[in-house]
């Protein structure tokens, strides 16, 4: 057995300290705040929303506590280059999932531990579209966003520095755009992809965007090709909060308790809430004082949270009295569409975001249904690969081992397909309780006329890319990808839960900042709208300080940009805008 | 939880699967008597030549090819993991009546079979599953029409059971692989002849599901699967660099394909869709992608 010349490669950190990454080290002591203390904010789960408002009030010289349910990760002890290893990143406790079409939860959209899902995204980054901020006024069904892509245009400009995303140099689609950095090299997958659109004259985008370092980038190394981005980085090279955001947050005195189980946001005097009760990493009960709480616990762990927060005057939940938290929940569709080609393909090497169309992304009259779809690169590993066939071919048996066998000559292609917000899409709370005793979530879904055309069209709309592409049989998997709603964001009071600033419309002190505050979806992966959404919600709370530190009423006007509070390494060159 | 805590009995420890079988034909009150050994499944063949094709170390098209003899060039947790899962399988807890183990082996033997393999390179599946179970680790969620994990196992070898007393009047152990196939497949059809106390409780393709995604679970979790598809299995932190045209890394074969006939005794070579011809969003994959 060969080794390596110099000896096995280890970099395990000593101890006390973490590893984010082969280079990356947080050596320093975390700041600990005491109960008694009534810190600034408490977060309440530090994953893509989280990770970033830690970090962004932590710079602004607030107070900030961190709540994570999952561990703080340290990626070289914690993280294996192996599939079947990687099970612990996921949400793994009891959820129950029903309906007519029930979503499949756990490894497929949920995160646990620091970082949360952007641990296990598989990265791409693309922003959503201006048409997507007025779907309701644009088509009649679905909802209006209270803010407008202005808003948010400067925020994905400036997560795009700090993550930072690799990309074509001209990205056609939505609003147009460039990246800073350049696209990664197509492997196979991302290949078929672009020659299959070609021929069909679809534009599509080579390389990107991703966030995925294409070169080093301050501590952390640039991508090696491994391919299991959503089993965790370990290389560091795909961002996750945890290694481009929680190290900065940390080195400016945010505190992070991880394996602590928010229980309750616990309601104080005059109609305010005074902070968090949680389950330590003992199991014993404890309770931090908080002038404002924000629920950054992802589309069904914070509605589950609001639920479970019931209290005398809030007994639908708090920041309920509209009785929407845990509606309008969506998920996308995310059909996988996989192609047999003769020669082979082995799509495990490269990262498995690469490369995509959003040309079908916007409403098209003449297809008869609103809204729209895009097609991007995917490269599931064999346990993944196996799944699929399983439902795509019906595989068991001999034909499963016989297909398993081709793994490398099979090239999937994702939809990634708008399902419009629908109120009986929901979370609620199940019989079951957990192992803290709190009643765990209830998931309700149901795919809607619209939705099914939708997918039915998108589905042989790469049937045709990869036939053009030269399949030589193609066969699909039906899925949903991610999670968004369930705490929608919107100007009415009566059929939102918070306002444009992510500030709950029943309780002033209370904020939701997370997937769940999305109106509508759009086609485009929601890691970076999440990001750049928590980038507003900081700077929004940044400019109301003085508010905020004497417990006042927050007024509501656009905050001003802090490009300044970018983790140290990132600001710079820009973005560039192509008019 | 809904998931009962974990059996405090101790299980089988140390002993191998062999030895509890055997076990199983004394001890075990149920059917013990009439226990026949099951005939022995048949080999994939040769399609020219019709003959059998004698098991091997590693089947598939990568000759030579071995995942494990780079190890040394992985990082020191991953080696660890992939390495306990080759030396040493859990061992067997949940399943601890002797004749469910039977059971439950036997139909992982059909859902994965791996007779084309020698002694020495069979994969264990059955015991990542009982770890599972045993442990109570789900995967993050349970269906509103289903029970919980463990149950759905107790109840669906169950109904697997009534299905062939009905079809063939014996236990499912004793029959030929055949036989067992046509068992499996009315379950992968959704239209299972018998065991209609069971369904109430199951829905019948979400068992099906269930039952095939932890026996991939297991079996493409393991370096000798990894050989036979030509996946390269760990690779931090020495990565990628031939990404292009599908071409092997200097460590990796390139393909060396040969043809062969599904063994004729058996009924999973063929492909048909998951509880039978239908709309295609009712079975939706579990895994993330993109």
């Amino acid at each position: 057995m060969k080794s390596p010349l110099f000896g096995p490669f280890t970099t395990f950190a000593k101890e006390n300290t973490k590893s984010l990454g082969p280079i990356q080290k947080i050596e320093r002591p975390m700041r600990r705040y005491s109960h008694d203390d009534e810190v600034d904010f408490a977060i309440v789960g530090i994953g893509s929303a989280g990770g970033v408002l830690l970090q962004r009030l932590a710079r602004a010289g607030f107070r900030v506590v961190g709540f994570e349910a999952g561990p703080f990760w340290d990626t070289e002890r914690d993280w294996v280059s192996d599939e079947a290893g990687s099970h612990n990143l996921y949400w793994n406790d009891l959820r129950i999932t029903g309906g007519k079409d029930p979503l499949s939860l756990g490894s497929n959209n949920s995160g646990k531990g620091v970082g949360g899902g952007s641990v296990h995204w598989a990265g791409f980054t693309p922003r959503f579209h201006p048409s997507d901020f007025t779907v309701y006024r644009d088509t009649g069904l679905g909802a209006d966003w209270p803010i407008s892509y202005r808003d948010l245009k400067p925020y994905y400009e400036l997560l795009e520095k700090e993550i930072p995303v690799s990309g074509p140099a001209y990205f056609p689609w939505g609003d147009p755009h460039g990246y800073p950095y350049g696209p990664h090299p197509a492997a196979r997958v991302p290949s078929i992809l672009i020659k299959g659109c070609t021929e069909l004259g679809i534009k599509v985008s080579a390389g990107g965007p991703v966030a995925i370092n294409n070169g080093s980038h301050a501590d952390r190394p640039h991508c090696i090709y491994r391919g299991f981005c959503i089993q965790g980085c370990k290389v560091g090279a795909k961002q996750s909060t945890l290694v481009s955001h929680v190290p900065d947050a940390l080195r400016y005195g945010a505190e992070i308790r991880d394996n602590c189980m928010v229980a309750r946001v616990e309601m104080g005097q005059a109609g305010r809430v005074s902070g968090v009760s949680y389950f330590d990493s003992e199991n014993h009960l404890q309770f931090q004082k908080a002038k404002i709480v924000i629920v950054s616990g992802y589309a069904i762990e914070t509605p589950r949270l609001l639920l479970n927060s019931t209290t005398p005057g809030w007994e639908q939940g708090l920041a309920n009295s509209s009785g929407t938290v845990g509606k309008y929940l969506m998920a996308q569709a995310g059909n996988v569409v996989l192609g047999r080609f003769e020669e082979p393909v082995r799509m495990y090497k490269g990262p498995p975001a690469n490369s995509l169309t959003e040309e079908f992304y916007e409403t098209d009259p003449k297809r008869g249904f609103v809204r729209g779809f895009a097609v991007q690169t995917v490269a599931p590993l064999p346990i993944a690969f196996a799944k699929q066939m399983m439902v795509a071919k019906g595989a068991w048996g001999w034909g499963l081992r016989r297909v398993m066998m081709d793994y490398n000559h099979w090239a999937p292609l994702g939809v990634l397909g708008e399902i419009l917000p629908w109120e009986d899409n929901r979370v609620g709370l199940a019989e079951q309780t957990d192992r803290y005793g709190l009643p765990v979530a209830k998931v309700t879904f149901e795919l809607h006329d619209n939705d099914r055309k939708l997918i039915n069209f998108a589905v042989k709309k790469v049937e045709e890319i990869l036939n053009a592409a030269g399949a030589q049989e193609t066969v699909q998997e039906a899925r949903y990808a991610h999670l968004v709603g369930g705490c929608r964001m919107g100007h009415d009071p009566e059929t939102s839960v918070v306002n444009a600033f992510c500030q709950s419309h029943d309780i002033p002190n209370l904020f939701v900042c997370d997937g769940s505050v999305l109106p509508t979806q759009g086609s485009a992966n929601p890691g970076l709208t999440i990001q750049a959404l928590a980038a507003r919600t900081a700077d929004y709370l940044i400019s109301q300080r003085e508010n905020i530190l004497a417990s006042q009423v927050l007024r509501h006007v656009a905050p001003p940009l802090w490009s300044d509070l970018s983790p140290g390494g990132t600001s710079g060159r820009g973005v560039p805008r192509i008019k | 939880m809904a998931i009962e805590p974990a059996s405090g009995q101790t299980g089988f420890s140390g002993e191998t699967e062999a030895t509890v079988r055997s076990k199983s034909s004394k001890e075990s009150g149920l059917k013990a008597e009439t226990l026949q050994p099951a005939k022995k499944p048949g080999l994939p063949l040769d399609p020219v030549t019709r003959q059998p094709l004698s098991p091997m170390a590693t089947p598939g098209y990568y000759p030579g090819f071995s995942t494990l003899s780079q190890q040394n060039f992985w990082d020191e947790t991953t080696r660890q993991v992939v390495l306990e899962r080759v030396n040493r399988p859990p061992e067997i807890r949940f399943f601890n009546d002797p004749a469910e183990l039977a059971l439950m082996t036997a139909v992982f033997d059909r859902i994965l079979p791996q007779d084309d393999r020698d002694e020495a390179h069979k994969i264990p599946i059955v015991p990542p599953l009982d770890a599972r179970l045993y442990q109570g680790r789900i995967n993050g969620y349970q269906y509103a029409d289903m029970p919980s994990d463990r149950e759905v196992y107790r109840q669906g070898l169950k109904a697997i059971e009534a299905i062939a007393e009905f079809l063939h009047g014996r236990a499912f152990v004793e029959l030929g692989p055949r036989e067992q196939d046509e068992v499996l497949k009315t379950i992968h059809d959704g239209k299972p002849p018998a065991g209609e106390e069971y369904w109430q409780r199951l829905n019948v393709n979400r068992f099906w599901q269930m039952l095939v995604q932890d026996a991939i679970e297991g079996y493409y979790a393991h370096p000798y699967a990894w050989d036979e598809i030509g996946f390269g299995g760990p690779a931090y932190p020495r990565g990628y660099m031939r990404q292009e045209s599908g071409e092997p890394e200097p460590w990796e074969v390139p393909e060396k394909r040969y043809e062969w006939d599904t063994p004729p005794d058996s009924l999973s070579g063929e492909y048909s869709p998951v509880g039978g011809q239908g709309e295609t969003q009712s079975h939706v994959g579990q895994e993330g992608t993109h």
